[in-house]
């Protein structure tokens, strides 16, 4: 086995005296790597491609189309080595963010209880809805004529910026001047999870990257020791979308998300188990890697690359991921803002914990928080219940969050996104056209909703786009989910074109492939 | 058919003479290319005369097909004994236009490829137009062939694509769409954006000059002093370019709208011959002029908020905020800013573990983030730096090992916009030596042990924006100098 590493070829099928060397059984492992797919690309697109090239060589050699994505512009390189493959590279543009702590409420949370003020809406509240909101829409839930809903919560204006805010965040108040809102989100998804997918992958299906991936993809990560791409997890459930919310998609696995716990062990089996010290772990791990190299050498498959570079930061985490984990470092008065509690799976542990990455140069910082899916079915989700309980849960900690970062300096390149999937009616739920429901909620909208962003290279304290008068929908600036993606991309100093990925024909991209518009408007 | 109205010999040597002309000429286009600089006025003089003579090749090599046609019915057969005539003379006149645009092109200050291009154009069409007159006199009526009409089509394509470039150099890259209707556009497909010629460090649209000044240059300066057409060396598509000048020297100085050149030339006379827009393009407004000089009078800064100057005259307040452009990269030219910093980098990226480097792939401005190595970065790494300190825009040595010896090193960046001492053994002396840091905008000394005692040389930073002074020894209290009290965050 020795001489097929010195060899180091890493494409199979190359070389005829190489395959000449190999048992019977090589030639069948090797064979099974490849697929039918591959012999029939080989065969025709190989044979036709020499044909075409040999005709049109002459006429266009100088012509470098290879180099050119689908919209024209010229393709950047995101090659690196494989055995580092979150090294950094720098951005295209100049970036304004370097890292994004994403705060996803996940079920929707109603903007009409948190920063919708509209008093039109309150004025009507109980009378039946008009027939227009109706014509056309689709809802989850409501059917027949639901009643207006005005908001359950007071209003009061704000900060120098006067924004509107109702009284269920008082602590953020404090930060309103360093928020930039958009209210004119809009998504043409309206259940949980294929929702969440498209905020988070920019594809309502499966098997797209998520925006962290794209990023570690296109930045690398500065800490080598922590994946470049984190993923806390609250509110006892898990976000509808599951675990494909940070996948890789059809990027190499390595750019996937990485969910890390924030009491116990950080990451499940990262400890060594009982009796293994450090140099026995480094020991085995050479062996393994040892074994992975001469798979790669023979098979080429790239993911065999990731293993082996996804065993070493295992390896490197065990310490790093500890310490950053660790919030009872964090001084008594610190963890009293956030309203942390070590030992417990809360939001306002996972905040502070999104600070400590930061500070350790994690690039992305994923946070999800359950249980706003308002329908008022049972106590637990109502407006009137269970979302004042879940506002409390996220209001201080995200204030905490945010004073930390400007403390520190860091809300200069670090940009912080709080949203939901998607919005909630302007009318009462009326699930099977009870009209007596014994909580009060809201059903899903799609077409109009607010999230907001603050630090990295955003304006502070304004406010983009308009909804109507009910809150339902957009009437000025809408702006959809590649949009949002694409100024994101932006700040973080990529146009949005241009971070591509070749698969199935496509230069693959987060915005996909209808055109996206950043939105100078909100940019600093 | 052959059109002889005149002797053979009088064809052949007249064939002669125009073809030598027109290779002479080729010749001398590639020998002596425009180049971008003014010269003796009498060439300028001459070549003035280039935008009224093209007319006649235009007008003369548009009409053949004209003629032709109308020629073959019943109605005109006499056109068609005209039609040799024709194309003689708009071989010389085509030949005559060529030349007194290449006297144009090498005397006025033109450059780029858009000269370049309508220059081959030009004497394509002459070629053209010659080939067509000798085909055209070798064709019989019965047997005309296809050569000719192929010969006539692809003359009538050269004058259109000569006479387009032609437009664009006169009135701009985007002459044609400019004034089109929205609904018009849309339905063509055609995009309002102006080429993303830009450099990749051409500021934003949140900065007063990316949403007040670039603009104004957008709209009446680029068709002469951009990407494409640079008299006199000038381009004013970028803030770079803007601030490089002209091949006399600067044309803006920061604080001093007065003494600026580009400002001078704006305010003049509209009849002085200096006076910018030339050549009797459309004046800058008086709310524009006066949003240059207030810009320039407030420093030319790129940086500075888009709202920052408050007498901004009104018609240009409610401007609408301009789409965010992506610059291409021109990887030659950074290759070639690179060039002499670029083994240093690739030695102390490696040395610092990726604490160091580009701060985007259009920029030879270096970031380094070293904290992350913590404490085994010390004041020996620090002076590792050396080679490279001027091009350092960001540095952030928190939580690193280094103290008041680093000083020095730091002050030499002098470039530096961003520094973050986080948690570091600095103290009040170094922030004495680096006061004097012009472009710094932030200074982040959470967590050390700095005093009140540095403010007064902090205060002295012109740039600085915001100072987080967190967990250190600076007292919250009325020692803090007038200056300082905004930007300083606790």
């Amino acid at each position: 086995m020795e001489n097929y590493k010195d060899r180091a070829d890493p494409h199979p099928g190359n070389s005829e005296e190489f395959a000449a060397e190999m048992s019977w059984e090589e030639k069948v492992a090797r064979l099974q790597s490849q697929t039918r797919r591959h012999f029939l690309r080989s065969l025709t697109a190989g044979v036709g491609s020499m044909f075409l090239g040999s005709l049109a060589a002459p006429y266009f050699s100088s012509v470098k189309a290879a180099n050119l994505t689908i919209d024209g512009l010229p393709r950047l390189d995101f090659s690196r080595d494989p055995r580092s493959p979150l090294s950094v590279l720098p951005p295209e543009l100049t970036a304004r963010s370097k890292r994004v702590i994403y705060l996803h409420m996940a079920g929707a949370p109603s903007q009409l209880e948190l920063f919708e003020h509209k008093p039109e809406l309150a004025r009507l509240d109980g009378q039946d809805c008009p027939a227009s909101f109706l014509a056309g829409k689709r809802f989850a839930f409501i059917s027949g004529i639901p009643k207006l809903l005005g908001s359950q919560y007071p209003f009061h204006q704000v900060g120098q910026s006067g924004q509107w805010l109702s009284d269920r965040m008082p602590h953020l108040e404090k930060h309103v001047d360093d928020l930039c809102f958009i209210k004119s989100m809009r998504t043409d998804q309206f259940n949980h999870a294929p929702a969440q997918l498209l905020v988070q992958t920019g594809n309502a299906r499966l098997g797209y990257p998520s925006f962290g991936s794209w990023v570690i993809y296109g930045l690398g990560s500065e800490n080598q020791n922590l994946p470049g791409f984190i993923v806390l997890v609250s509110g006892g459930r898990m976000p509808d979308g599951g675990k494909q919310l940070w996948g890789s998609g059809f990027l190499p696995s390595v750019y996937q998300g990485v969910q890390c716990r924030s009491h116990g062990e950080p990451v499940l089996y990262l400890d060594n188990p009982l009796g293994v010290t450090r140099p026995l772990r480094r020991n085995m791990l050479d062996a393994i890697d040892d074994i992975n190299q001469q798979t790669y050498v023979e098979f080429g498959n790239p993911e065999t690359v990731t293993r082996i570079a996804q065993y070493e930061m295992a390896f490197r985490m065990q310490m790093d991921a500890t310490d950053a984990m660790n919030i009872h470092e964090e001084p008594e008065a610190v963890r009293a803002a956030y309203a942390s509690k070590p030992g417990e799976a809360s939001f306002a542990n996972n905040c502070l914990v999104a600070r400590r990455l930061a500070e350790r140069g994690v690039r992305f910082i994923q946070l999800y928080h359950w249980g706003w899916d308002s329908h008022g079915t049972m106590a637990r989700d109502a407006l009137n219940m269970g979302f004042a309980e879940r506002c409390r849960e996220v209001d201080q900690p995200i204030s905490a969050l945010l004073t930390d970062l400007k403390q520190r300096g860091m809300l200069e390149d670090t940009l912080v996104v709080w949203g939901g999937e998607f919005g909630r009616t302007s009318m009462r739920e009326n699930r099977n056209s009870q009209t007596n429901m014994k909580f009060v909620g809201r059903d899903h909208n799609p077409g109009a909703f607010t999230i907001w962003m603050a630090g990295g290279g955003v304006k502070s304290g304004m406010t983009h786009g308009q909804t109507d008068e009910m809150g339902y929908e957009i009437v000025k600036d809408p702006v959809e989910i590649r949009d949002l993606h694409a100024t994101m991309l932006y700040l973080l100093g990529f146009d949005h074109r241009r971070l591509n990925y070749s698969f199935q024909g496509l230069d693959q991209k987060l915005t996909s492939v209808k055109p996206a518009r950043v939105v100078a408007e909100v940019i600093a | 058919m052959t059109s002889g109205t005149y002797p053979k010999s009088a064809r052949f040597y007249f064939g002669l003479t125009t073809l030598s002309a027109i290779v002479l000429l080729f010749a001398l286009f590639c020998v002596a290319a425009p180049d971008g600089g003014a010269r003796a006025t009498w060439l300028q003089f001459l070549g003035r005369f280039h935008p009224l003579a093209v007319h006649v090749p235009i007008a003369l090599l548009l009409l053949l097909p004209l003629i032709e046609m109308a020629g073959r019915t019943r109605f005109f057969p006499s056109l068609l004994q005209s039609a040799d005539f024709i194309l003689a003379l708009s071989t010389c006149g085509a030949i005559a236009a060529a030349t007194l645009g290449w006297l144009l092109a090498k005397s006025g200050g033109y450059s780029g490829s858009l000269v370049t291009q309508h220059m081959w154009g030009g004497i394509a069409v002459a070629a053209a137009s010659w080939l067509c007159w000798m085909l055209r006199g070798r064709m019989s009526v019965d047997h005309p062939g296809t050569l000719y009409p192929l010969a006539l089509i692809a003359a009538v394509g050269l004058v259109a694509f000569t006479g387009y470039r032609g437009g664009q150099l006169t009135l701009g890259e985007n002459h044609l769409t400019q004034f089109m209707p929205d609904g018009l556009r849309g339905w063509l497909g055609v995009s309002n954006q102006s080429d993303a010629s830009d450099l990749a460090s051409n500021p934003g649209p949140g900065t007063f000059y990316g949403a007040h000044i670039q603009p104004i240059f957008s709209d009446h300066c680029v068709s002469c002093h951009g990407p494409s057409k640079h008299k006199s060396n000038l381009r004013l598509d970028t803030y770079a370019g803007l601030m490089r000048g002209a091949k006399h020297g600067a044309v803006v100085k920061a604080g001093n709208s007065q003494g600026s050149e580009l400002f001078h030339r704006i305010t003049l006379a509209s009849t002085d011959d200096n006076f910018m827009p030339a050549e009797h393009k459309p004046p800058l407004s008086d709310s524009q002029v006066k949003l240059i000089g207030l810009w320039i009078s407030s420093g030319a800064s790129s940086t500075q908020v888009a709202d920052a100057i408050k007498d901004i005259p009104a018609d240009a307040r409610t401007s609408q905020v301009a789409e965010v452009t992506f610059p291409e990269v021109d990887t030659d030219a950074v290759t070639k800013q690179r060039a002499s910093l670029a083994a240093a980098v690739s030695d102390l990226k490696k040395r610092f573990m990726g604490g160091l480097d580009y701060e985007s792939r259009g920029s030879a401005d270096l970031v380094v983030n070293v904290s992350l190595l913590g404490s085994r970065f010390t004041d020996q790494d620090m002076a590792a730096l050396k080679p490279v300190v001027g091009h350092i825009v960001v540095a952030d040595f928190s939580d690193t090992a280094i103290t008041d010896r680093s000083a020095a090193t730091i002050a030499a960046m002098e470039h530096l916009r961003v520094l973050r001492l986080i948690r570091t053994r600095i103290t009040d002396a170094t922030l004495q030596t680096i006061s004097a840091l012009a472009h710094l905008q932030s200074l982040n000394v959470f967590g050390t042990a700095v005093t009140s005692a540095a403010l007064p040389a902090i205060a002295r930073m012109p740039r600085l924006q915001h100072l987080y002074a967190s967990e250190t020894k600076i007292a919250r209290d009325s020692s803090i100098p007038e200056p300082m009290k905004s930007k300083i965050l606790f």
